[in-house]
């Protein structure tokens, strides 16, 4: 059993960091990582049950530190064609399951749901997939140490992941 | 060119009359227009030869991948006698689909509709097997035969697995040509194996426009990908531009960028031996020089080697294959795989998948570039459809440039410099060709 201050603690945290996301505040959210970070997508294939339907070998996103960095520098130049007019998002993030803190860190899983619109024609994708995080306690607040997103599509329904996720 | 209304146009006329590469135009119609993708379907992806798989994806006897030639969804499956043939993916019987799951592995398949079951090699096993109702529902007995598989040709190079409908067209090493040679060095100059599973997503595009894109244009990297000077990743602007121009015929094209030789080779020295053994000296010397090699087999396989990037001491570069698998005249499903030599050091297969992932592919910061170009081409085309005046596209880049000699050792019509769109041109010739032709 958590304590309620942790559930609002983790849950405020992930809030503000979508949030981050969704209002292009791409060097803060960088800041939110550690130096050490993993941020992994790995792919979701068809197949019967009871075979898995992921696959870990090869990802979607293949992130360190280093390349998420190269990513938020990429979105800050006026070269950025893929995001710029930029696309509006909106990250839903939900079904916490939180962990007890243990040795300095949160294990985390939770749900996200991103709406993502660009251009005309009235038109959206939606993204959906299952998060687990490996929060690191620093003064009283958090960092990002690991991030796993399993994905909904085995074929993905939005033309680019210019978006993080 | 005016119409006079283009209903009064069949579609081949006016790919006739307007299709003009050698004047290096081409008109924007083409690429989105439902007939001519209607017409596409069976006159180009029902003629020509379809990568479908690569041999490491289907291991073993009974292993087998879900892929679609056109629109038509096909099982490639390395049979129980190790043959690797390519089925239609639809049950004799009703025409349901018998594999479902994007890849398996077994000695059969059973339509989930009515049971009727196939082996790994085609052959029409009866239904529910072992069981007493199919003589009770076919007392005069089944045609086992006639209700073997429909199976296309297949045939393979270098561990890629193609297969076409064109049952009495040419062979694939024929179809193939002076792009063997080509091939040999991407994906024959050591044993190559598949990286899990391929990526796959869906582009908004006509599937013309990345295939022409990897055909022939070395020219949008400057622009399209100026991220990259703007990062201080390249040297400059022009990093698109040393190299090699191939226009091999037959519609395919690539570009070949390199580096100075005195810089030495790009690719690990634990591999230099294997890659001996399996080339030529001419391959061998011009693949020690790659920077970067891109291309496009006609009508919509593309590889890659992107440019190597120096990550801490070494240069890596992460190469894939590519489907432009079309969904319909203005969308497209992209397949895209990564390969590595199998007898790689480890620092080579986890620096360059990490790099691949990054740089190309669903989230790589080229990609993304790339889709959105294609994407708002492909607005563009669907409304240029109701024009009585064609909306050209411009296609004359190093139209009056002659082809080197004998200073380049390899096959086709071979260009010094990568900025041309020579073999952008053969491809729309050989659209054409195919398009116009009446069977």
């Amino acid at each position: 059993m958590i304590s309620v201050d942790h559930r609002l603690a983790v849950q405020d945290f992930l809030v503000a960091e979508a949030r981050l996301l969704d209002h292009r505040r791409f060097e803060e959210w960088l800041a939110l990582w550690t130096d050490d970070a993993t941020y992994y997508v790995p792919i979701r294939v068809s197949r019967k049950m009871p075979a898995p339907d992921v696959v870990e070998e090869i990802g979607l996103f293949d992130d360190n530190k280093q390349s998420l960095t190269l990513r938020v520098r990429r979105l800050g130049t006026d070269v950025a064609w893929a995001e710029d007019p930029p696309s509006f998002t909106r990250r839903f993030v939900t079904n916490f399951e939180i962990q007890p803190e243990e040795g300095g860190e949160v294990r985390v899983r939770d749900y996200l749901l991103m709406y993502r619109s660009r251009g005309d024609g009235g038109v959206h994708d939606l993204i959906s997939g299952e998060r687990e995080h490996v929060l690191r306690v620093e003064d009283d607040s958090f960092r990002l140490a690991y991030r796993r997103v399993v994905l909904d599509q085995a074929s993905i329904g939005t033309k680019n992941f210019g978006v993080f996720l | 060119m005016q119409h006079g209304g283009l209903a009064s146009v069949s579609v081949t006329d006016r790919i006739r009359e307007t299709v003009l590469p050698e004047e290096g135009r081409v008109p924007m119609f083409i690429y989105a227009d439902p007939d001519v993708y209607a017409l596409e379907l069976r006159r180009v992806f029902g003629r020509s030869w379809l990568f479908v798989a690569h041999e490491s994806e289907i291991p073993d006897p009974g292993s087998w991948v879900q892929r679609t030639m056109g629109e038509q969804s096909v099982i490639v499956a390395r049979g129980e006698d190790g043959i690797i043939r390519t089925f239609l993916n639809s049950c004799r019987h009703r025409g349901m689909k018998l594999a479902c799951e994007d890849f398996g592995q077994g000695k059969m398949w059973r339509c989930p509709y009515h049971g009727f079951a196939y082996a790994s090699t085609g052959e029409f096993m009866g239904t529910l097997v072992g069981a007493p109702y199919e003589r009770i529902a076919y007392p005069g007995g089944l045609d086992r035969d006639a209700l073997h598989l429909i199976e296309a040709r297949c045939e393979r190079y270098n561990g890629l697995v193609f297969a076409t409908w064109n049952l009495d067209g040419p062979s694939l090493e024929d179809y193939l040509g002076p792009m063997r040679w080509y091939l040999d060095i991407l994906v024959g100059r050591a044993e190559m194996e598949v990286v899990g599973v391929p990526q796959k997503w869906v582009i908004p595009c006509a599937w013309k426009f990345p295939a022409e894109n990897f055909t022939s244009d070395a020219y949008h990297t400057a622009t399209a990908h100026a991220f990259l000077a703007k990062l201080n990743l390249t040297k400059g602007v022009d990093f698109g531009r040393d190299g090699y121009h191939v226009d091999p015929g037959n519609g395919s094209g690539l570009g070949i960028g390199i580096h100075p030789e005195e810089d030495g080779s790009y690719f690990p020295e634990e591999l230099h031996e294997e890659y001996a053994a399996n080339l030529d000296a001419d391959q061998l010397r011009l693949l020690h020089r790659i920077k970067n090699f891109h291309g496009n087999l006609f009508p919509n396989m593309s590889f890659l080697i992107p440019n190597f990037i120096k990550v801490g001491d070494q240069w890596i570069s992460g190469m894939m294959l590519r489907l432009w698998q079309p969904i319909g005249p203005d969308r497209l499903e992209a397949w895209s795989w990564h390969l590595v030599e199998k007898n790689g050091p480890d620092w080579w297969k986890r620096k360059g998948r990490a790099t691949y992932v990054q740089t190309f592919g669903m989230s790589g910061m080229f990609d993304q570039d790339d889709t959105e170009n294609w994407e708002l081409q492909t607005k563009n085309a669907v409304s240029s459809l109701p024009r009585d005046d064609e909306v050209w596209m411009h296609f004359e880049m190093g139209i009056h440039l002659e082809p080197l000699g004998d200073e380049f050792p390899g096959p086709g019509d071979v260009y010094d410099g990568k900025y041309s769109e020579s073999s952008g041109r053969t491809y729309y010739r050989h659209w054409r060709e195919l398009m116009l032709e009446e069977r």
